[in-house]
């Protein structure tokens, strides 16, 4: 067991900037890929079992004090191809963090336990018997204790929350303050800026922190670009070390025997695809789920300032069962760059009204249990996300869209804003239909997001029919691990954090 | 090249662009990523004022064309008569807009060259001129026409407004009229709280694990 070493703020990170040779060759008896929820869990949990773990991220290394509270520049500096990221069609976007933590750090710190009739459906069409809500419910205690998992406090919840939840309990809807992992939330609602005083208790300040204290090394600015193998089984990687300006640092191997992809459901595929492994089943980059996502804002009589308090309050859970609609509504705050991709009320003065009173909006996420349509590709030089919203799904996400419409308005809102390409303004209930109804599904109509990539490789009993068992190992290639959101089988509705840090430390104490 | 031979070139482009459901991709903060559409070397059909207006110094990622159509959008997109909202000249819009599209990469960034050389002249067969000549109000009127529109006005529309639309909101002077806050923590004074206490010893161990 290595001598712990805690310290009290930031990292000890390998950058691009601290390189002085051409080569690094570096030794390992784990090596992450990605520093993520996954990466970062399994990094520790194997750390403090005395293991030699390396973590390489590709992105950079942005300590808490750098980030800026500005939305834009966060895009650029926080996020996967500057926060440009979207599927073939151009009209979902992709939002994943692309630096040391990845997505934990600019998340909205929701957190939500697998629900249980997903486990049931994984247990009963992907053979995994051994994944029950009573075998996860230890993981899931743990890390929710580990990372100050809580209900919202009354003052956690928002001036846009107060009303959504005023609005729920008038039309008798099932309504809970949203659990996040946060200490001391200074209530800023700059969540997907980065959490700049350490509050989100996010990947960067918990389990990278408490990996690098038993002796884990993390390597930013490292992208791997091929997993090796010897004989059939997993010998390590071959990254390189890109400066910020974009020119190559060093390049890198990493030998180790335990391989763990963890740069989630996009960029774990790719790298398997690179690579040429694990893909018996043909399923590598397959079965992409991504929980498209909406933010309808309603406009109400008195001022919310929609980007006070902390961003995610309540939720709506009254639909979330598919036999009942198969979505979830997240009352979400946002700010002016945020607003202004969420409705068309008319080009030039109506866009600039709407702006100006931009104080006056609340806004609902919906969430939807998308199935699996979608594909991560790899052409050879670029990747590529290929998922439209299928017909199947499309009646979810239009009563989605009613159901945040006439919540609104019971919660007072005078006009609610379809998120489509033309304008669509429901005043009254007499208006949703006319208004719902008639969106069309097809590319570019909709203002769709995704938060929650997940699915590309998914878990399985069968070797033909999934890329990694129970376990988080690859079927094909011994010693090779997913531990990232590509593991779920199905979309899950909830945002993913939770399971995949409950799924990533069970792997690890497997692996271990 | 004469201009009927132009002419075909551009309606075969914009048929073939709407067949093959190849569209602009557009992003949230204005990251504006691929056209697909096909046709490098679209020439332009009819010749502008604009062309012959000198573009300032600090343009050097975009094209004179491409400078002189998001100027055009800045000013039909953000007119701001009669409010308190802060007048779009008084803001770095296009250098903004010119520093998003630097994120693309190369071939990206030459599609989207593509998709906004084929918004700025095919209005040409519909109004007789190109976009950055229309008055204000036909250009409007056209932004929102396209928003119901085919697949292919609807993705060249979005992607315009989204690069000129963000690149106005995130200047912070843009947001004292709306009562955006911005960043807070430091105004606030909140203290940072470092790196979370270490975990106590877990409640599932490797030999409970594995028994």
């Amino acid at each position: 067991m290595s001598q712990v070493k805690w310290q009290a703020s930031g990292l000890q990170v390998h950058q691009a900037s601290d390189v002085t040779s051409e080569h690094i060759a570096l030794e390992a008896d784990v090596v992450v890929v990605g520093s993520g929820a996954g990466g970062a869990v399994t990094a520790y949990e194997l750390a403090r079992m005395g293991k030699r773990v390396i973590v390489l991220e590709a992105g950079p290394y942005v300590p808490s004090q750098a980030f800026t509270e500005d939305f834009t520049e966060s895009l650029h500096a926080l996020y996967q191809d500057k926060g440009g990221q979207a599927n073939s069609s151009g009209d979902l976007l992709v939002l994943q963090g692309a630096c040391v933590g990845g997505s934990t750090v600019v998340n909205g710190c929701v957190c939500f336990r697998t629900p249980d009739f997903i486990l049931q459906d994984w247990q009963r069409d992907f053979g995994l018997s051994e994944l029950t809500e009573a075998e996860l419910a230890p993981y899931f205690d743990e890390v929710e204790q580990n990372l100050s998992v809580h209900d919202n406090g009354e003052h956690e919840i928002a001036r846009h929350g107060q009303v959504i939840r005023a609005g729920a309990n008038k039309l008798g809807w099932s309504v809970k303050p949203l659990r996040r992992n946060i200490r001391q939330c200074g209530l800023t609602g700059h969540c997907l800026s980065g959490c700049k005083t350490e509050r989100k208790q996010s990947m960067l300040v918990t389990y990278l922190p408490w990996a690098q204290a038993h002796g884990a090394r993390i390597y930013s600015d490292t992208r791997v670009e091929k997993v090796v193998t010897e004989g059939g089984v997993a010998s390590g990687v071959e990254a390189v070390v890109t400066r910020h300006d974009g020119t190559v640092a060093a390049t890198m191997t990493v030998k180790a025997p335990r391989v763990v992809l963890a740069a989630g459901a996009v960029q774990t595929p790719v790298l398997l695809l690179k690579s040429g492994l694990a893909n018996r089943s043909g399923l590598v980059g397959k079965n992409f789920a991504c929980h498209p996502s909406l933010l309808v804002a309603g406009r109400y009589p008195e001022p919310i300032h929609p980007w006070r308090g902390a961003m995610l309050g309540v939720h709506v859970d009254e639909f979330m069962h598919p036999d009942k609609g198969g979505f979830i509504l997240e009352d979400g705050g946002f700010g002016l760059v945020e607003m202004t991709m969420l409705a068309e009320p008319g080009t030039g003065k109506p866009f600039m009204e709407y702006m100006e009173n931009a104080r006056y909006l609340a806004g609902l996420v919906t969430l939807i249990h998308d199935h699996n349509v979608g594909a991560i590709e790899w052409d050879g030089e670029r990747k590529a996300i290929n998922y439209q919203l299928s017909d199947a799904d499309f009646p979810s996400m239009k009563r989605a869209i009613k159901a945040a419409a006439k919540l609104h308005l019971a919660s007072g809102a005078t006009e609610v804003y379809v998120p489509a390409s033309d304008k669509r303004v429901i005043r009254s209930e007499a208006d949703i239909d006319l208004q719902v109804d008639s969106l069309e599904n097809d590319p570019q109509h909709l203002r769709m997001v995704s938060y929650h990539p997940q699915g590309t490789c998914h878990m399985g009993a069968d070797p033909d029919h999934s890329v990694v068992k129970a376990n988080g190992e690859t079927h094909d290639v011994p010693g090779l691990y997913v531990a990232d959101a590509s593991l779920l089988p199905t979309s899950i509705i909830v945002n993913p954090q939770i399971t995949v840090y409950a799924l990533a430390t069970r792997i690890a104490r497997h692996m271990s | 090249m004469n201009s009927q031979f132009q002419a075909r070139q551009i309606k075969q482009i914009w048929q073939r662009g709407v067949a093959r459901r190849q569209f602009l991709k557009w992003g949230l903060g204005g990251v504006a990523a691929a056209t697909a559409i096909a046709a490098g070397g679209f020439a332009l059909l009819r010749r502008s004022p604009h062309d012959e207006l000198p573009t300032p110094d600090w343009v050097t990622g975009l094209s004179a064309a491409e400078y002189h159509l998001f100027d055009r959008a800045r000013v039909v997109l953000l007119p701001v008569e009669g409010t308190p909202l802060v007048d779009s000249e008084a803001v770095p819009v296009v250098a903004n807009v010119q520093t998003t599209l630097s994120y693309l990469d190369p071939a990206t960034r030459k599609e989207l060259g593509a998709g906004l050389s084929l918004f700025d002249n095919v209005v040409v067969f519909s109004h007789g001129c190109r976009f950055v000549d229309l008055e204000d109000a036909q250009a409007r009127a056209l932004f929102d026409r396209w928003g119901e529109g085919s697949v292919l006005q609807r993705t060249l529309t979005t992607v315009i407004k989204q690069l000129v639309y963000s690149a106005y909101w995130q200047e912070p002077a843009t947001w004292p009229p709306t009562e955006f806050d911005g960043p807070v923590s430091e105004k606030w004074g909140l203290e940072y709280l470092g790196n979370a206490p270490m975990p106590q010893q877990p409640t599932i161990d490797v030999e409970q694990e594995q028994a």
